[in-house]
Formats: C-alpha cells, sequence, structure tokens
C-alpha cells in the first residue's frame, strides 16, 4: 500500500460497505457478519496508516487532485489515527457482541459501519467544515442508534439525545462560520495560522463556541442533561457505542480545535476548563455511587471520566496533552468494556466486570492504571497538590460504586441475576476485551508513544 | 446590513430555543428547524462579498466568494436530513404513546430509579399491561420488551 492510498481507502471502505449493508436486512446473521467483517477491515487498514505516520510522519491527501487551499485536505496524524483505531474498536466490539446475539432492528449493522466511516472521516480530515459534515455523518446514525430496540423509552431517549445535540451541533456550524470570517480559511492548518492575527474577543467567542459543541458530545458536567437518560435507556451495546466511540468526538475536538487551532484562547480559559472538569469528576462519581442500577451507575460515571479528560486539556503543555490522549482511549476501552459486560452473565464474567472496574479506578496492570499515572505525572508537573487530591479522591470514588454495583449485580442472588447464563460467545467477546484492556497495560509502549506524538503533533502548532 | 443578518439570527436562535423547550414535540422539532436556520443565516452573514459570479470571471474585476454558498448548500442539505430523521422519531412516539406531549425526562428517569429499588414483581407486570396495550396500538418492532428486558440486563 502506497503512502497516499491507506489514507483514502480508510473512510472508503467502510462508507462503502454501510451504503450497501444499510439496505441489507440486519436481523440476518449473515449480513451482522458482513458489518463486523467490514470494521475488522477499517481496522486493518487505520493499522496500516499508523505504522506509516508512525514511520514516515503526517500523512496528507488533497481530495480530487485540487491544489491545496481549494480541495478539502484530509490528514492522518498521529492524534486522528489514535482516535480512529480506539473507535473503530469499541465499533467492532459492540457490532461483535450483536452479531453473536442476532440485532433485533434491520438497520443495526449499517448503522454502526456507517458511524464507523464518519467517526473516520472526522479524525481524518484536515478541514473544519469537512469536519462538521462528517460530524453529522456520525451524529445521524447514532441518533439512528439511540433508538435502536424500538421501545418507548429508547424512542423517548433518542429524541431527547437527538434535540439536544442538534442543538450542539448547530453551535458548532456558527462557530465555524465565525471561523471563517475571522481566517477566511478554512484548512486547519491556515486556521491555525492566521487565527492568531485574528480579533481575539472574536476569536474567543467562536472559542466557546467549539467548547459548548464538543462539550455536548461529551457530556461534560454543564452539559450532561441528556447523558444518563440515553446511556441507561440504551442496550448495552448502544450505551458502549455511544460512550466509547461517540463521545470521543467530543475529546478529539477539545484537543484538535482547543489545543490545534486556539490555543492563546485555551490558555487564557484554562482554569475556567479545569474547574469545569473538577467539578463533572465530582459530579459523576457522587452521583454515580447515590445509584444502585448499573446502567445508571456506568452512565454518571462517564460524566466523572470525561471530567479528567477536560482537566488534562486544561493543564495543557506536553504533558499535560499527552495524559488526555491516553486518558481519551483509555477511557474508550473502559466504558466498553463495562457497558458490554454489564449485558451479560455467567461464569467467570464478573471477573471481566472487575477487570474493567480496577481499570477505571487505576490499579495496575489494567489500562487504567496508565492513563492516571499520566494524570498524576501532568498534576504534578504543573504543581497543584488541590487536582493530586482531587484524582485520588476521584479513582477512591470509582472504585466505592463500582464495587458496589459489582456486589449487588454479581454476589447477591436476586441482585438481576437469575440464574441463567449468556451464551459462550458473548462471554468470549467480554473476555477478549478484559484480556484487550490488561493486554496494553502489560504492554503500553505503542500507546505511550503514540499518545507522546499526538501531543507532539498538538504542541507543534499544524506540523 | 451585518446587523440585521445578526438581528434576524439571533431572533431565529432564540425563538428556536424557546421552541426546543416546550412539551410538544412538534415545537422541539420546529425549534430545532429554526436553529438549524439561524446557523444558515449566519454562514451566509459573515461571509458575504461583492464580485462577479466565479464561473469564468474577466480578470481585473472582483471575484465574489463562492464557498460561503457552498457551505450554506451543505448546511441546509445535512439540516433537512436531520429534520426529517426528527420527524420520523415524532411519528413513531406519537404512535406508541398515543400523545404528541414530551414526558418530562427527569421524573421519568426517578421513576426508573424507583422501579428499580422497589421490589420489581407488581412492575413487572403493570409494566407487560401497558406493553401489551402499546402493542395493541400497532408497534411493529419485536423490541416491545425492551422495558423488561433492560431491567434484567439479559439478552435473548
Amino acid at each position: 500500500m502506497t503512502a497516499s492510498s491507506a489514507l483514502p481507502v480508510s473512510l472508503l471502505v467502510p462508507w462503502a460497505a454501510g451504503a450497501v449493508l444499510i439496505v441489507l436486512d440486519g436481523r440476518r446473521r449473515w449480513v451482522a457478519w458482513g458489518g463486523v467483517a467490514a470494521l475488522v477491515a477499517t481496522l486493518l487498514v487505520l493499522l496500516a496508516l499508523t505504522v506509516q505516520v508512525v514511520g514516515q510522519g503526517t500523512q496528507q491527501v488533497v481530495t480530487g487532485g485540487w491544489p491545496p487551499g481549494v480541495g478539502i485536505v484530509l490528514r492522518a496524524d498521529a492524534l486522528g489515527v489514535t482516535f480512529a483505531l480506539v473507535s473503530v474498536l469499541v465499533l467492532l466490539a459492540a457490532l461483535t457482541h450483536e452479531a453473536v446475539t442476532t440485532p433485533r432492528v434491520p438497520a443495526f449493522p449499517g448503522l454502526v459501519v456507517l458511524l464507523a466511516a464518519g467517526l473516520t472521516g472526522l479524525f481524518l480530515t484536515g478541514d473544519v467544515f469537512n469536519f462538521y459534515v462528517f460530524f453529522e455523518v456520525s451524529m445521524t446514525a447514532s441518533y439512528g442508534l439511540a433508538a435502536y430496540g424500538g421501545g418507548a423509552d429508547q424512542l423517548r431517549a433518542a429524541l431527547f439525545f437527538a434535540a439536544v445535540n442538534l442543538l450542539g451541533s448547530f453551535i458548532f456550524l456558527i462557530a465555524v462560520a465565525g471561523t471563517y470570517h475571522l481566517t477566511g480559511a478554512l484548512s486547519m492548518a491556515d486556521v491555525a495560522q492566521r487565527i492568531s492575527t485574528a480579533d481575539s474577543n472574536a476569536a474567543l467567542l467562536v472559542a466557546v463556541g467549539f467548547f459548548v459543541a464538543f462539550s455536548v458530545k461529551l457530556g461534560l458536567f454543564p452539559f450532561h442533561s441528556w447523558l444518563p437518560t440515553v446511556y441507561a435507556g440504551a442496550s448495552p451495546a448502544v450505551a458502549a457505542i455511544l460512550s466509547g466511540a461517540v463521545a470521543n468526538i467530543g475529546g478529539y475536538g477539545l484537543l484538535r480545535f482547543g489545543s490545534g487551532l486556539f490555543p492563546a484562547q485555551l490558555r487564557l480559559t484554562a482554569t475556567g476548563l479545569i474547574v469545569l472538569g473538577a467539578a463533572s469528576i465530582v459530579y459523576g462519581a457522587v452521583l454515580a455511587t447515590s445509584r444502585k442500577s448499573m446502567a445508571e451507575m456506568l452512565a454518571y460515571s462517564a460524566i466523572g471520566q470525561v471530567g479528567y479528560i477536560l482537566v488534562a486539556v486544561g493543564l495543557g503543555g506536553p504533558v499535560g496533552l499527552e495524559a488526555a490522549v491516553l486518558y481519551s482511549v483509555v477511557n474508550a476501552l473502559n466504558k466498553g468494556l463495562l457497558f458490554l459486560t454489564s449485558g451479560v452473565r455467567g461464569p467467570l464474567v464478573a471477573g471481566a466486570f472487575a477487570i474493567g472496574a480496577l481499570s477505571v479506578a487505576g490499579v495496575p496492570p489494567a489500562i487504567g492504571f496508565l492513563g492516571k499515572l499520566e494524570l498524576f505525572r501532568a498534576a504534578i508537573v504543573a504543581n497543584s497538590p488541590a487536582l493530586v487530591v482531587l484524582f485520588v479522591a476521584g479513582s477512591v470514588l470509582s472504585l466505592l460504586y463500582l464495587f458496589r454495583v459489582y456486589q449487588r449485580t454479581y454476589w447477591q442472588p436476586e441482585g438481576g441475576d437469575d440464574g441463567s447464563v449468556s451464551g459462550l460467545p458473548v462471554r468470549a467477546l467480554a473476555w477478549a476485551l478484559a484480556v484487550v484492556v490488561v493486554g496494553i497495560g502489560l504492554w503500553p509502549q505503542p500507546l505511550l508513544m503514540l499518545s507522546e506524538r499526538a501531543a507532539h503533533a498538538l504542541s507543534g502548532g499544524a506540523a | 446590513m451585518n446587523l440585521a443578518f445578526a438581528s434576524a439570527a439571533a431572533v431565529l436562535f432564540g425563538g428556536g430555543a424557546f421552541l426546543l423547550l416546550q412539551r410538544d414535540l412538534l415545537r422541539i422539532v420546529a425549534g430545532v428547524a429554526l436553529i438549524s436556520q439561524a446557523a444558515t443565516l449566519t454562514l451566509i452573514g459573515v461571509s458575504r462579498s461583492r464580485g462577479q459570479a466565479p464561473i469564468a470571471p474577466e480578470a481585473d474585476l472582483p471575484v465574489s466568494d463562492p464557498l460561503p454558498q457552498a457551505l450554506t448548500l451543505t448546511a441546509l442539505v445535512i439540516g433537512l436530513a436531520t429534520l426529517a430523521l426528527l420527524l420520523s422519531m415524532v411519528d413513531r412516539l406519537v404512535v406508541v404513546f398515543d400523545t404528541a406531549y414530551q414526558q418530562p425526562v427527569p421524573d421519568e428517569e426517578e421513576d426508573q430509579q424507583e422501579d428499580q429499588e422497589a421490589d420489581q414483581q407488581p412492575d413487572q407486570e403493570a409494566d407487560q399491561e401497558a406493553d401489551q396495550m402499546a402493542d395493541q396500538k400497532a408497534v411493529r418492532t419485536a423490541g416491545e420488551d425492551q422495558h423488561r428486558q433492560r431491567a434484567e440486563e439479559q439478552p435473548p
């Protein structure tokens, strides 16, 4: 595969496969497995692309052979491929989970593969408006997924989800309009260059617009109202998709737009971001502790976990950014594992859930330890004892709420465990995910290297 | 002129936000539609430029910027698609609930919490009845037992 072909192919594969799958009946087994195959192919192309990015630096393709500045730029750097890889991995796990139990809605495999197309495009584009288009592709697919199951609760939650997130999308669009007005450019590289000479008040306003839009996606504390209803109402696979893949849009957006395009505005508001992130951590952890059902606990836990990402973005600097990238990846994998395992019962499944819980709390050798370690490093580099205390308190609370639910679900005979056992494939999948979570924790060099390069790409401006 | 664009966009956004907070589902959809128009208007308003049409312009005269038009068209198409999706969701909700009013969601969340705290037997039966009634109102998919299924976290 030559240097220029892996990037477009990684967008083409899920898009073409999704377009075919969406018209087929996804309740048939072979269609669902076709979706799994498409995602595996996407993952392989992305891996090839990652190898290229690591070996040869940032890959760039201008679509349609136009000169740069006219055509839309597709760019793959370490940050983009890291997020694309982890998102497609979570989507793959969720779709496999549904494929072995047979999806109940015809459009499910097609929607998941189209979501993969949207997310891959969004992480690999170098153009602000193109980002918006892929953003809408992914969000439209996830509105459909949120209604998955077709029950009354899902529909109600999906409508709420769609209305709130469409509001976020249009705020994003208005911010894109502002960016174009300020810089006369839409290519991220040009915007990053020209924004420093733009009117600083207007630039701050635009940056706030982007921040609000991404915070809604991420479900940060003041923008989280949609999150518990949707996560708790959705089936485990959909909740895993929303929190493990779709929420990555928010984390990536904060990093790319905050640190990459508006670094001056980010520095100006850093304290505010850290305070919001801290509020998110405390709010999520305390409410998660007060919840008794597994799904709601995980939903509030998700609000708390994204707070860490915001704090790390606010801390900034190479260490802070590296921590933010790493923690986004860790959080996506943890949430994917926990949500998918939450619906499974049977021998050894509790062990997989416990591994996820320990990972969230940051106990080695699980992958969460790496994330927490980097966060602590960032807090110490920033010379902030208050943040160290906050991280410790957050971790202790997460251990508390996860194991309270763990006890209630797996140890009490009447706690949702009615003695029935899930099929072997579903349990095997839960274990495979747990092995991934521990495996990356035991051999963290590739992930550390990727997130370091991603932070470097961000702090080095557009390069 | 800028002021006119700005105030029109502000009025559209404000009206949309107000409608979005209503309980009538169709008003929520209308609110989203108005906000999408506010965004479109902002796109046009912030990038107005005078000049010739950008197809085969004469060399020495200024050319108007074609990019905002392309962006606006794309945004309109996306807005149309999302609107259609929202309307189809409302349609399904009306079929399932037989009402076009949004139930207050926080309350519902509390209800769920209480449901799960209480011993589940009586609730389950009530749910089943409700589901069956919804069934008779032509719920077409096989997902009607989702509520109970989720309470038990048990895939088939």
